[in-house]
């Protein structure tokens, strides 16, 4: 135990030192594990020291925040379920952990990132309704999602920077990506043609070269001297009958009528 | 939502008109019970589940006609002797007047006496009523929460297959009891170890009983995640009745609606309206699933039937839910937002306010598709401006959107800064077979579900009179035989 303590304090000093070296936090933060689960702290059961869960859910935190630092989601995944605990099962018995929504709402805009829809509605659904309207870091993704949905993508851009915390900067970069795969094709639905120069606004490229290798990516067909792209109509395919689909749908209606009578 | 739960399940549908046969003068409730005890022994005996089930139908209207008395009375009639299990019962009963016992006592003593050892059935179906006395009373709930585990404890150590119809009903009674001690999730481990116990039983009333009260434990507490795990680890017993299949189905349509899973949660919501109990006798729970179902409807893109909000038992109860579908129908986010706020208690306590917020982007939607039914052409700052929204730049991305997915047939010319609306289609795609092979789909599924049933066991009736027959022409011959016997050895002697 007293080895545990040690290995927590200097944790401690190391992630809020000034330059936070990732990987003596990893380290050491695997040495708290083994830990944690000789005491039997990291999935505490029955009656524990109210103390040392506090700790345990300080170690735990932490390796949240690290793992996204050091950008290794399955990582931060595993923090989080573990966290799970602390969060609902003991959410009476001991004090409100400060970064609970931080980590909270990270894991929010992982779900989001990845497209999780579902899921994070899952999620979103076991927290109370003015925690969702009131709290910061649980209201930028919940925004973000709303935006994300309806299509105001422009909002979704402007907001990138306004990250309630340092951590959820780490995301922007993959939800830039998601939301640029998104305007492209609804543009490609959307338009016959766009100059290029509106294209990079759409897309929010800075220059034409990104947009240029985005372009080729897509498929798109890039006119250079008239500056215009021309995207292909998906209604000018012909349309073909589902042949399979009409027979299979056929057959099942006889077998039914024949059950019927 | 209390009081869905409680009306859900203990409703009891006449299936069996014979069965209801009204008593021609009202009896005492003290003698009712007695006589479902002696029911519940029949069952028993000829291992018949159909009387526990007549029994059981009673449940509710008996139980409002529960007294520390009746209940008194009865335990002295069914309980002849005096042993430890008599007393012990009795002990949870307040102390009653002198004169009421021994007035219930004396008419009933000298008929129970034949049934001097009564089965354990008979002394559940006791305590079940037990239970539901205590927890009628504000100050005996926490006895009653004492009482029912410890029957819980009792009914599995006992783990008579006879039992399972009244097994079923006590766990819904100590579901109940925890709800009201406010205590549910501590009930959850017993309540999961008791649905394995069933499972490995075949005990199917109590696994669909005991599945309804994890879902709802789980949903109330908006463990959504746990509760759509336990779904896919279970499978809900086909036998189960109506009204617990309906409570399931709703529970499934509630998880399904979190998970974005529309057209799911519509398909278990409508299921469970149609299995539901009759509005007028369930209102609460009827009117819980139409709320949801609802909501759904309109998050899937649909308008619900304007008929279904003039419905006696929903009229009052969804009119919140009648502003919103008003809302989303006109396509106003402003209109949306201000029905939203003034309702937003409501929505709260239904635990449908998440779901509603959701539906944001379904008014824009609907907006954008009015007008490109009204326009054949709209500038882009029009669209802003109609439909409120904050900036052009935001109404060409949202207009993109709304292509890309389908809700409108136009283009967007950036140049110039509008929208161009294309015409409608034909009308003769292959999306139309689609939607007829929907319908379709949908009555040949009501037609099956609807056919008739056959009562269970139905064919040992029979079968047992096909016996009887047998065996007296088996009894008529030996007489026959006897007789000639008879004749024959009779017969020198005249």
């Amino acid at each position: 135990m007293s080895q545990l303590k040690a290995l927590y304090e200097e944790l401690g000093r190391t992630f809020y030192s000034k330059q936070c070296d990732l990987n003596k936090c990893t380290a050491l933060l695997s040495k708290l594990k083994i830990g944690l689960i000789e005491a039997g702290l990291l999935l505490p059961q029955g009656n524990v020291n109210l103390g040392d869960l506090v700790v345990a859910r300080d170690i735990l935190e932490i390796g949240a925040f690290v793992s996204i630092r050091s950008r290794d989601v399955p990582s931060f995944d595993r923090y989080f379920a573990q966290l799970q605990t602390f969060y609902v099962d003991y959410s009476e018995s001991l004090p409100a952990s400060k970064r609970e929504y931080a980590i909270r709402g990270l894991n929010l805009i992982r779900l989001l990132t990845q497209n999780r829809i579902a899921d994070f509605h899952t999620t979103l659904e076991s927290l109370d309704a003015d925690v969702i309207a009131e709290n910061p870091f649980i209201r930028h993704p919940v925004n973000l999602e709303r935006w994300l949905m309806e299509g105001s993508y422009s909002k979704v851009w402007n907001a990138r920077e306004e990250a309630p915390a340092e951590e959820y900067k780490f995301f922007v970069d993959s939800l830039m990506g998601t939301i640029r795969n998104e305007i492209a094709s609804c543009e490609e639905a959307a338009y016959e043609s766009l100059p290029l120069k509106d294209a990079a606004t759409l897309l929010f490229f800075p220059n034409q070269s990104e947009l240029l290798k985005f372009a080729q990516q897509r498929g798109w067909e890039v006119d250079l001297t008239g500056g215009t792209i021309t995207f292909k109509r998906k209604s000018e395919e012909k349309i073909e009958i589902p042949k399979q689909r009409l027979i299979s749908a056929s057959l099942a209606y006889a077998r039914e009528l024949e059950q019927i009578v | 939502m209390p009081d869905v739960e409680m009306t859900t399940t203990e409703e009891k549908k006449p299936e069996n008109k014979e069965e209801e046969q009204p008593a021609p003068q009202p009896i005492s409730p003290a003698a009712e019970i007695k006589n479902n005890v002696a029911l519940i022994e029949r069952a028993v005996s000829t291992i018949e589940p159909r009387f526990t089930q007549r029994v059981l139908r009673t449940l509710t209207t008996l139980r409002k006609k529960l007294t520390a008395g009746v209940l008194r009375s009865a335990i002295e009639s069914i309980f002849v002797k005096d042993n430890a299990l008599k007393s012990s019962l009795l002990a949870w009963l307040p102390e009653a007047s002198a004169d009421e016992v021994s007035m219930e006592i004396d008419s009933t003593t000298k008929s129970g006496a034949d049934n001097a050892k009564p089965i354990p059935e008979a002394e559940m179906y006791i305590r079940l009523l037990l239970i539901h006395f205590l927890l009628a009373e504000e100050d005996t709930q926490e006895k009653a929460l004492e009482l029912a585990n410890e029957t819980a404890e009792k009914m599995q150590a006992l783990n008579r297959r006879s039992m399972d119809a009244i097994a079923a009903k006590i766990w819904f009674a100590v579901d109940r009891a925890y709800e009201l001690a406010g205590e549910v999730a501590d009930a959850r481990p017993m309540f999961l170890a008791a649905q394995r116990t069933a499972a490995l039983r075949h005990d199917d009333s109590a696994q669909a009983a005991l599945l309804n009260c994890l879902l709802r434990s789980y949903v109330s507490n908006n463990l959504y995640d746990q509760a759509a795990k336990l779904v896919s680890k279970t499978t809900f017993p086909t036998s189960a009745s109506n009204a617990q299949l309906s409570r399931y189905h709703y529970y499934l349509g509630r998880i399904r609606a979190v998970q974005l899973d529309y057209s799911g949660a519509h398909t278990h919501l409508q299921q469970a309206i149609r299995r539901a109990p009759p509005p007028k006798v369930a209102p609460g729970f009827y009117q819980a699933v139409n709320k949801m179902f609802v909501v759904v409807e309109l998050l899937m893109g649909d308008i619900p039937d304007r008929s279904l909000f003039r419905h006696p038992v929903l009229e009052k109860a969804l009119k919140a839910y009648f502003d919103i579908v008003k809302a989303v129908r006109t396509g106003s986010l402003s209109e949306f937002q201000t029905t939203f706020n003034t309702h937003a208690e409501q929505f709260e306590e239904d635990s449908t306010h998440t779901l509603i917020l959701r539906l944001r982007q379904n008014v824009i939607k609907t907006g954008i598709r009015r007008l490109s039914l009204s326009y054949s052409r709209i500038s882009l700052r029009d669209i802003c401006v109609k439909l409120h929204l904050d900036s052009e730049e935001d109404a060409e991305y949202i207009v993109g959107k709304a292509i890309r997915d389908g809700v409108i047939d136009a283009k967007i010319v950036h140049d110039k800064g509008w929208m161009e609306c294309g015409t409608q289609g034909g009308g003769y795609g292959p999306e139309v077979s689609e939607a007829f092979g929907k319908r379709i789909a949908f009555c040949l599924d009501l037609h099956n579900q609807s056919a008739m049933r056959y009562p269970l066991n139905a064919h040992r009736k029979e079968l047992l009179a096909a016996e009887g027959a047998r065996e007296r022409e088996k009894e008529l011959a030996k007489e026959i035989q006897d007789g000639d016997l008879d004749e024959d050895d009779l017969g020198p002697d005249f």
